[in-house]
């Protein structure tokens, strides 16, 4: 099937084509000058397609000699803009067409909403415009924006050959799991893969759509992307059009509100990996790592045995999610606290999520003890940032005032005084279970064993 | 718009198709070939409804392969600017909403649905007027005017608008025929 054999045929054909379009337009085109646009733009097919390369080179040579024209320039837009006010702005792109006044448009500027449809792009001013509209709507309705990852946060997933023996009744013995279990435990032959939503992430969902309007936002291929939304959202409520995967992102292994609808100053993100959110930190609420696999507790390094093979899973109503919903809920009700006088639309949830994050260890002074190598700038470390944020006080010396050290070592001297003074004694995870579970954790249940001690143990 | 047109085009067939069933194998084939595809001349082909003629048939060297020049009539399906159409929707959001009319995608933005029009949120998201008495959603039928067309290899693309009179929802469904 060549070209060189298919070309004449065509050429012939669509003479004809043209002469019955002809013959037949001539009959009406006095009637209506909008037929005769068709007539013309008939007519034009042909030129389009033998022309097309000319057409094409002359654009872009168009395009890559514009200083050639600055001379007149001036004259040209004096002339343009200022008959038609209501000269088209090119909003957006559609198909290589703008999406205002349907002309052929060839750049490739403005964002791409891939996610929305392939072929539709939109410029900076129009999405602008967009989250200014939308933002007014969505706060008349008492709602905000957040962004939910999948993988790890409201999800696990494995590939069915990564199931070790262990795991094996979750496939064998189907029959026998407890009903919460098969309901939230999916295997999709397709992709070869087993996917365990997260408990309790069903309500969570139902709750969380009365206050915010949700995006899916994952790293994970389109497909993936859709196919566990149609896991999480049957009856597609809850997300519609707005999954973004991994192809959407504008740049590589980063995650970015660019191309969510939603003004940053009102989206929440849920996330369990902060490095790909570098420029929204502010928005982002950690989560907790979900492992249900053993593949995936694996790929992190853990070496204990996972939920699925402890037959195990997180808590229905005191994980993770279940957690973070109350925090949702307060940061909510902070934002549209109808006792505060300034305008919604100056409000920053941002502010609100510190707020909350603030109440954590509020009132707390920590010292911390043998946690950071020595040499080591404190105010950089992770712990003593996380600690910050979440509303306690960080001291290098001890005082009166400080309620809490944190060691990892009994023996230290600090240690020591602690015991003395009877002040809080932590090991360094009571801050990050605070941190977690949004609360602050009680202190007896995160002892410091002393290196004697462990060494007593060793020898035992 | 529809248009019932014939055209030509050449069809390789395997050695092993020749015997008596030579002209059913070549219809076949064609049909499988040309239904369904697009270009930028004719539009979409919807269906094939005759054959016209077929040529003489041309030895391909080495091959074996034996080349039919084939004229077939057929319904075609091309959407032009200023066009008047009626399309299902197919999507609702923020942005405007994407119809389907057949294999044509028409995409209508917010800037040319009419601003009594807004949109509202939620699960079945549309556009809705203030009094409530018009409603586009998903599944809706819409009749909108073409205002700019791109053909793709398989794919018609075009811009609608329905901010122009008797545009819009088309309320009674035996209306569109």
């Amino acid at each position: 099937m060549s070209l060189a054999a298919d070309s004449p045929v065509h050429s012939s054909s669509s003479d004809d084509f043209a002469a019955l379009l002809d013959a037949e337009l001539d009959i009406i085109s006095d009637a209506s000058a909008d037929i005769q646009e068709v007539a013309e733009e008939e007519e034009n097919i042909d030129v389009e397609e033998g022309d097309y390369d000319l057409k094409f080179d002359r654009a872009k040579r168009r395009k890559v000699e514009p200083y050639e024209n600055v001379a007149d320039l001036p004259s040209s837009s004096s002339q343009g803009s200022s008959p038609n006010k209501d000269e088209c702005q090119h909003p957006g792109v559609y198909a290589g067409m703008c999406m205002k006044c349907g002309i052929k448009m060839d750049d490739e500027s403005g964002v791409a909403f891939g996610y929305i449809h392939k072929n539709l792009r939109l410029a900076n001013d129009e999405i602008s415009r967009l989250r200014e509209k939308d933002l007014k709507k969505l706060l008349h309705h008492k709602k905000l924006y957040l962004v939910l990852d999948l993988d790890h946060t409201l999800l696990n997933s494995t590939r069915l050959v990564d199931l070790t023996v262990e795991e094996g009744h979750l496939i064998d013995q189907r029959g026998a799991l407890p009903d919460t279990l098969k309901r939230d435990l999916f295997r999709l032959g397709s992709m070869q893969m087993m996917t365990k939503l997260r408990p309790f992430v069903h309500t969570f969902l139902k709750s969380a759509s009365s206050m915010f309007e949700m995006y899916i936002y994952t790293m994970g291929e389109r497909p993936y992307a859709l196919e566990m939304a149609k896991l999480l959202d049957p009856g597609d409520v809850y997300f519609n059009s707005r999954i973004i995967a991994q192809g959407d992102c504008t740049q590589r292994h980063q995650k970015g509100l660019d191309i969510v609808l939603g003004q940053e100053s009102a989206v929440l993100i849920l996330d369990d990996t902060e490095a790909v959110w570098k420029k929204h930190k502010d928005n982002l609420i950690l989560m907790e790592r979900y492992h249900f696999f053993a593949s995936s507790s694996k790929h992190f390094g853990f070496n204990c045995k996972s939920l699925s093979e402890l037959r195990s899973d997180e808590s229905e109503s005191d994980g993770a999610l279940a957690t973070v919903l109350r925090v949702l809920l307060r940061i909510h009700s902070l934002f549209f606290d109808p006792g505060r006088d300034d305008n919604l639309l100056d409000r920053d949830v941002r502010q609100a999520l510190r707020t909350v994050r603030e109440e954590v260890l509020m009132g707390c002074k920590v010292v911390f003890s043998r946690v950071f190598p020595t040499n080591f700038q404190a105010e950089q470390h992770h712990l003593w940032k996380i600690a910050m944020q979440l509303g306690a006080t960080c001291s290098m010396e001890l005082d009166s005032s400080v309620t809490h050290v944190i060691s990892l070592d009994a023996g230290t001297d600090k240690s020591r005084w602690a015991v003395q003074e009877k002040k809080f004694l932590v090991h360094p995870r009571w801050i990050e279970a605070s941190n977690y579970l949004w609360k602050r954790q009680p202190e007896e249940n995160f002892p410091v064993a002393s290196t004697v001690a462990l060494l007593d143990y060793s020898l035992k | 718009m529809f248009f019932h047109i014939v055209l030509e085009r050449n069809m390789q067939l395997h050695p092993r198709h020749f015997g008596r069933d030579l002209r059913d194998k070549i219809v076949s084939k064609l049909m499988k070939d040309v239904e369904g595809t697009c270009s930028g001349r004719h539009g979409f082909i919807v269906a094939i409804t005759g054959i016209e003629s077929v040529g003489k048939g041309l030895i391909r060297d080495g091959t074996g392969f034996v080349t039919f020049p084939v004229k077939y009539q057929c319904v075609v399906f091309r959407p032009f600017k200023g066009e008047v159409v009626e399309a299902v929707v197919t999507m609702v959001n923020k942005m405007g909403f994407f119809a389907e009319a057949g294999p044509v995608q028409i995409f209508v933005s917010n800037h040319l649905i009419p601003d009594d029009m807004e949109f509202q949120s939620g699960d079945m998201p549309n556009y809705t007027t203030s009094d409530g008495s018009v409603k586009i959603q998903k599944d809706s039928e819409v009749r909108l005017k073409i205002i700019g067309t791109r053909v793709d290899a398989t794919e018609i693309f075009c811009i609608g608008t329905i901010k122009d009179d008797f545009l819009g929802v088309i309320s009674d469904p035996g209306a569109t025929s």
